[in-house]
């Protein structure tokens, strides 16, 4: 009798338990080189979540160039959250959308980035045209590969990593750093729409002499490619680039997926999605996990987008608006 | 491309091949490494132009993707966001039509002239119609009249109604449409197989109504419903776009079902249900709310309420259907039955008189294609030159209708008289056989032409006690149709 009532108490918990239990799918739309990172993450949150709610969360995935992915979401791609470059594409969200908040940058910690990265040099091997640092990327003869700062955020860091380097150099002569800019363009044959279009078009298409890149997707080329292939140049100067995440407010509470969405992104900041980032080339920003992987990343001189250019909202206003500098620069 | 590229490179690569050999034998070590860095050079070039053309095409395959799609083909005029969720049609259905009377009695209204109604060419219907989806769920429908119909309905409006497809099983249709009732009345006017419907479409069921109705499909599409709620029209009536005339309102509802739709066996094509009206209607002398007359296939009036004869009370309608089609063969059934309080407008006596209809019609296409209840789409379109001759169908129907004895008779149903209608001028019943044939050129143009016999009890003069039978009517009834 007893062995039946216990048979029965195990039957009912697990009933109760498989009623309680929800399917969920979510929406992650991103930028172009973090597909690698978020497989990995999605996998771990999924177990984490269900070990935790006991419900089944499947995340899709959805990668692009920063810019025409937040224009995507503004057209209305329901996406529960947003992992995008850079914050000036995530606040067209709120200008344009009117889908999150305008103090999205505040609801989570370093203003929204669990990550970082920077911008490096992939060369090919052997380095044939000696490239060391900017200076050697405007030189007549070599070609440099880099997506359109007009659709991609990853060419918009870039762009700005090449500028701060040309500011700093001719102590703040903007005329300087515009001429430095434009030859960098004028040695650019072709721009993709995206960072993961200019890595294929550099290392699958054999274009160029050197990609401007993510840090991660650089680590990633070599990874993939072998040492014997391309070869990873650190410039004297680069850019810390920040790439911030939020949960879509109108798309979550329509989709009744906000307590679902907050716990992902927030999940990022934990010992095991920092973990996760760092092995896939991002700069953690948990101490913990930032000093477990301090020697995967070389030290740069990095500068930040507030002190250089006041903002994204100035930079983007400045450089990369209709009839700014890049349209003056590059339609040249 | 990338053949022409490997081509240039081959041909560059063996100039530089035999110029560094000349080189060598002139020990010019610097001719052969400007030829490399060229042939380099050369072959970045052309990758270049072969990324540059790759990205062009991705771009136009993505813009492909955000262009609105114009459509101008046999499936119809249009165009529509690239998504789908906003389309526009343009639509159009133009009936020309000549009739012959051979026999039978002519003239407009009831008429007791021995002569046969006058033969000519008619527009029986010219509906330009724009319909279209916004935001992918919202559809509407606005269809003008300009053929014969124009003067019948009062206002020049057929359709013009919003539908909002929620869910398949919850959706919303409100403005002026076809009430769910009528089996034949559904089919669209371009997809009849006759040149006119039966007496239960075209008699006792109502056409259009101005309201609002609940409808949807469930059981995957197996059952269809409908409840709506109407303004009330009378028998065959086609509403006025203008306020409602009565206060109370009329209620219809309507279930259908096709049981067997996704098996592929011989009850496939099997539908069937049944459809309802009730409302309370009062009728005056300016507007009795009840019916114009009922029409033979010809459109001749052979019953007519007396002039003071007005509706006062309740209207029930009831409505069993079905249809069934097999391969190249289809048949439609259809019951009508109106219970009708009436009365005279200085209040001779209350009444209820019962009228009803029913139809059979058969069809058969000879050329082999499927029959349906929506068009027909020929396997081979009509071309003189490459030799296909459309698809062609023969139809054949029966339909009755029989109204009842005490339309006929005064207030206290004790003898014949002309209180309320009279059997010198009106029929008391009707039979047609319709025979036809219809040739579909292609899916968008038909020529019909049908040979229609209507026999009657009374209405052909004599007296209310002694009626003479009207005279049948003999008419063949040709169509030449565009409807896209």
């Amino acid at each position: 009798m007893k062995k039946i009532t216990t048979g029965l108490s195990i039957l009912l918990t697990t009933l109760a338990l498989n009623a309680g239990a929800a399917e969920v799918t979510l929406l992650n739309v991103s930028y172009d080189p973090t597909r690698e990172l978020y497989q990995d993450y999605n996998a771990a949150f999924a177990k984490y979540w269900k070990a935790k709610t006991g419900d089944t969360v499947t995340v899709k995935q959805s990668h692009g160039g920063s810019g025409k992915q937040a224009r995507a979401i503004v057209d209305g791609l329901e996406a529960d959250v947003a992992t995008l470059a850079l914050a000036y594409d995530v606040d067209q969200l709120s200008e344009k959308g009117k889908l999150i908040p305008k103090d999205w940058q505040k609801r989570l910690q370093h203003n929204s980035s669990p990550y970082t990265s920077t911008i490096v040099f992939l060369v090919r091997k052997g380095n044939p045209k000696k490239i060391k640092d900017w200076d050697d990327i405007v030189k007549p003869g070599v070609a440099v590969i880099t997506p359109n700062p007009k659709t991609s955020g990853g060419a918009r860091w870039n762009y700005l990593a090449a500028w701060a380097y040309a500011l700093k150099k001719s102590n703040n002569d903007e005329a300087k750093a515009k001429e430095f800019v434009t030859q960098l363009y004028k040695n650019a044959p072709v721009l993709d729409t995206g960072a993961r279009g200019a890595t294929t078009t550099f290392v699958e298409r054999g274009i160029g002499d050197v990609l401007l890149a993510w840090e991660n997707e650089a680590f990633l080329a070599k990874k993939e490619l072998g040492p014997d292939k391309v070869e990873i140049v650190v410039p004297s100067l680069s850019i810390v680039a920040e790439p911030p995440v939020t949960v879509v407010d109108k798309v979550v509470d329509k989709h009744k997926t906000r307590a679902v969405s907050e716990a992902y992104l927030s999940y990022l900041y934990s010992e095991e999605g920092q973990t996760i980032a760092a092995q896939n080339y991002y700069r953690p920003t948990l101490e913990s996990v930032a000093k477990k992987y301090d020697s995967q990343f070389p030290k740069i001189n990095l500068v930040k987008i507030d002190e250089v250019f006041g903002g994204w909202q100035a930079a983007q206003k400045k450089h990369f608006n209709d009839g700014g500098i890049f349209d003056q620069i590059y339609g040249k | 491309m990338k053949f022409k590229t490997k081509h240039i490179i081959t041909l560059l690569v063996s100039a530089g091949v035999f110029a560094a050999s000349g080189s060598a034998l002139a020990n010019d070590s610097d001719e052969l490494e400007k030829l490399r860095a060229l042939v380099q050079e050369l072959d970045q070039k052309v990758r270049v132009l072969d990324r540059k053309n790759e990205l062009a095409e991705e771009a136009a395959a993505t813009k492909k993707k955000e262009t609105p799609i114009v459509n101008a083909s046999e499936k119809g005029f249009g165009f529509k966001s690239a998504d789908g969720a906003f389309e526009i049609k343009l639509k159009g259905l133009i009936q020309a039509d000549y009739r012959y009377f051979n026999q039978g009695f002519g003239g407009t209204g009831i008429n007791t002239t021995n002569t046969p109604a006058a033969d000519g060419f008619l527009l029986r219907r010219i509906r330009p119609t724009i319909e279209g989806t916004v935001f992918d769920k919202y559809d509407f429908r606005f269809t003008p009249e300009f053929g014969e119909n124009k003067t019948t309905s009062n206002s020049g409006i057929v359709d013009a109604y919003v539908d909002a497809r929620f869910t398949p099983w919850f959706q919303i249709r409100a403005g002026k449409f076809k009430p769910y009732v009528g089996l034949e009345r559904l089919q669209s006017g371009a997809d009849i197989k006759f040149v006119e419907r039966s007496y239960v479409t075209n008699a006792l069921l109502p056409n259009r109504d101005v309201g609002a109705s609940i409808h949807g499909d469930v059981l995957d599409g197996k059952l269809t419903y409908a409840l709506g709620v109407f303004n009330g029209v009378a028998d065959g009536g086609d509403a006025t776009t203008s306020a409602d005339s009565n206060q109370d309102k009329d209620y219809a509802a309507r279930i259908f079902t096709t049981p067997f739709k996704d098996d592929a066996n011989v009850l496939s094509g099997l539908g069937f249900g049944i459809a309802t009206t009730y409302g309370d209607v009062k009728g005056t002398a300016a507007s009795t709310n009840l019916t114009s007359g009922y029409k033979t296939d010809g459109q001749q009036n052979f019953f007519q309420y007396a002039g003071t004869t007005i509706a006062d009370g309740k209207r029930l309608r009831f409505a069993p259907q079905a249809y069934y089609y097999y391969g190249p063969f289809g048949v439609i059934a259809e019951y009508a039955r109106v219970s009708q309080e009436i009365n005279t407008a200085a209040n001779a006596g209350h009444k209820t008189v019962d009228h009803d209809a029913w139809q059979i019609a058969g069809s058969y296409l000879i050329t082999g294609e499927d029959a349906s209840f929506k068009g027909v789409k020929p396997k081979n379109a009509f071309d003189l030159d490459n030799g296909g001759w459309g698809a062609w169908e023969l139809v054949a129907r029966y339909s009755e209708l029989n109204l009842d004895e005490d339309t006929f008779k005064n207030a206290a149903n004790t003898a014949f008289a002309t209180t309320y209608a009279s059997r010198i001028t009106s029929a008391t019943s009707a039979s047609s056989w319709t025979a036809g044939v219809n040739w579909y050129l292609n899916p968008e143009v038909k020529l019909a032409l049908d040979y229609e016999q209507t026999s009657f009890e009374a209405g052909g003069g004599g007296t209310a006690t002694n009626p003479i039978d009207r005279k049948d009517e003999r008419a063949v009834l040709g169509r030449f149709q565009i409807a896209f």
